[in-house]
């Protein structure tokens, strides 16, 4: 330590160089912080999303069966980095469709259908009553446990949705029922239209975080 | 006539070391950095700090390698995988040993760290190390996560959705953990692109250094148990013994005469 103070400094050097250095380091800082923040500045404070709010058709009503769920993969346009649209169609280089690719199982309340299903077929309109009655008595869900995120699948045996990475259990509402996730299965916003066919945007009741 | 070649060539030899070792001291370097005292008890337990390193400059070399045709897109990542597995010359090899020596690093820099850990040489004055070391560790298994998402197969995706989801769960910022992992709200573009840059820039650029101090520190202090500090403790148990054996006589002594008393 004497070492150090065989040439010491005064007071008011100390703390000028102190304030230079925190300036220094400040503007040193920001640039590279800021930018490989940019994505978690854009989503979490400027709420921007990388999903475009489209709806997507999944299928016709009359399609999802008695007793069990069905699963479809659902793909939502997405604008991230290079895959961003306005930069493809300005740079005109590439072709690919970047999209964000869901797994959606659909089913009915507790795999019943209601009565007004039985009427409708595809092609029919669907009156505004059934579709109200429809939309009540309609899962549709995010294929990914609500633990860390794999995708379930259906077990007809015991009937009930399976994950396979730490077995976490769902009934055919995506309810849990076992295991280590913490809630039910994300449900997505959906509607139902006249012509009878299910179309989900990519919003859920919470916040999957990776979907 | 052999004789004399040989010595003639001996003699070059010398002549190039000395020349070598004039201008640049690697000759002493050499010699300072291959010997090194080692203690003979549990000799192979020791290798294990090399096999790390060792596993660790495999990684480097076939990583290099596999940038020569990786292509970290989504929409190509895979195919070049594909293009190493199925069309480049010995790009099974090359992809093979990346992956597998992937596997036993992290295996063997566990039992490195056993070792040290039940060796006791974490102690005074190697604390420092041992911090390296953890953070070395820690490097390690950020590398092994990161590589896994390169792959852009349904292993490395799916392996990968659970892994930054655990970050999800950490208080208060899980989200912004996400966020930022996945350089946005979806697993896309950004993300490969950004555990690529972590994968093979940043981690790298800041293990290779580490290394070094770790090796540096290393050295600075011997390794542990080497053959001064054997003779040291060797010296000390037998004083220890000695005075052990004395009380032993006397206090037998002063016993025996409280019994007669
Ligand atoms: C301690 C160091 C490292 C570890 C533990 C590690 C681990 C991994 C793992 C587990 C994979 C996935 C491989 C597979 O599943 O096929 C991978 C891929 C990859 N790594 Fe590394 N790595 C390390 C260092 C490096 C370095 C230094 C580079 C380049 C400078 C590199 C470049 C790559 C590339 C280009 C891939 C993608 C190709 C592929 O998937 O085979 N790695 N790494
Ligand atoms: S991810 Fe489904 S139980 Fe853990």
């Amino acid at each position: 330590m004497a070492e150090l103070q065989k040439d010491p400094i005064t007071r008011s050097d100390f703390l000028g160089l102190g304030v230079i250095g925190a300036v220094m380091g400040t503007i040193l800082t920001i640039p590279p912080v800021a930018f490989v923040l940019t994505p978690l500045i854009k989503t979490e404070v400027e709420g921007e999303s990388d999903v475009l709010r489209t709806w997507e058709r999944v299928d016709h009503v009359a399609n999802i069966p008695e007793g069990e769920p069905v699963s479809y993969v659902i793909e939502f346009p997405i604008r991230q980095t290079y895959g961003d649209d306005r930069i493809q169609e300005e740079s005109g280089v590439s072709q690919q469709e970047f999209t964000v690719r869901n797994g959606v199982w659909v089913s009915w309340r507790d795999g019943q259908p209601p009565e007004v299903l039985g009427g409708i077929g595809e092609g029919d309109e669907v009156s505004r009553d059934q579709i109200e009655e429809l939309t009540q008595h309609l899962n549709v869900m995010n294929s990914t446990c609500a633990h860390l995120g794999c995708p379930v699948r259906w077990v007809a045996e015991v009937e009930e949705l399976l994950c396979p990475c730490h077995g976490g259990l769902y009934d055919i509402n995506g309810e849990h029922i076992g295991g280590p996730p913490p809630r039910d299965l994300y449900r997505y916003t959906f509607e139902i239209r006249e012509d009878g066919f299910i179309y989900i945007t990519h919003e859920f009741d919470g916040d999957p975080y990776i979907v | 006539m052999i004789g004399r070649v040989k010595a003639q060539t001996v003699e070059t030899g010398k002549l190039l070391a000395d020349w070598i070792e004039d201008r640049t001291g690697a000759v002493s370097m050499m010699e300072k950095f291959l010997y090194e005292p080692v203690p003979k008890r549990g000799a192979w337990l020791y290798t294990l700090g090399s096999a790390t390193l060792f596993l660790i400059v495999l990684q480097f070399l076939t990583g290099i390698l596999l940038l020569f045709y990786y292509v970290p897109t989504v929409d190509h990542a895979w195919n070049s995988v594909y293009y190493i597995m199925n069309e480049a010359y010995f790009g099974q090899l090359i992809r093979g040993i990346h992956y597998w020596s992937a596997n036993f690093l992290m295996a063997v820099i566990g039992l490195h760290m056993a070792r040290t850990f039940f060796s006791g040489a974490y102690k005074a004055p190697r604390e420092l190390n041992w911090v390296v070391g953890v953070v070395l560790f820690l490097l390690v298994i950020v590398l092994a996560f990161t590589g896994y998402l390169l792959r852009w197969d349904q292993d490395g995706f799916w392996a990968s959705v659970v892994g930054i989801k655990i970050g999800s769960y950490s208080p208060f910022i899980g989200g912004y953990v996400v966020n930022f992992l996945i350089g946005g709200d979806v697993i896309g573009p950004a993300t490969l692109s950004r555990f690529f840059a972590i994968h093979v820039w940043l981690l790298p650029a800041i293990l290779a250094p580490l290394i070094g101090v770790h090796l540096y520190l290393l050295r600075r202090h011997g390794e542990f148990g080497s053959e001064f500090e054997y003779t040291e403790r060797l010296a000390k148990l037998k004083e220890r013994q000695r005075l052990e054996e004395y009380e032993r006589r006397y206090g037998l002594g002063e016993e025996e005469e409280e019994r007669r008393e």
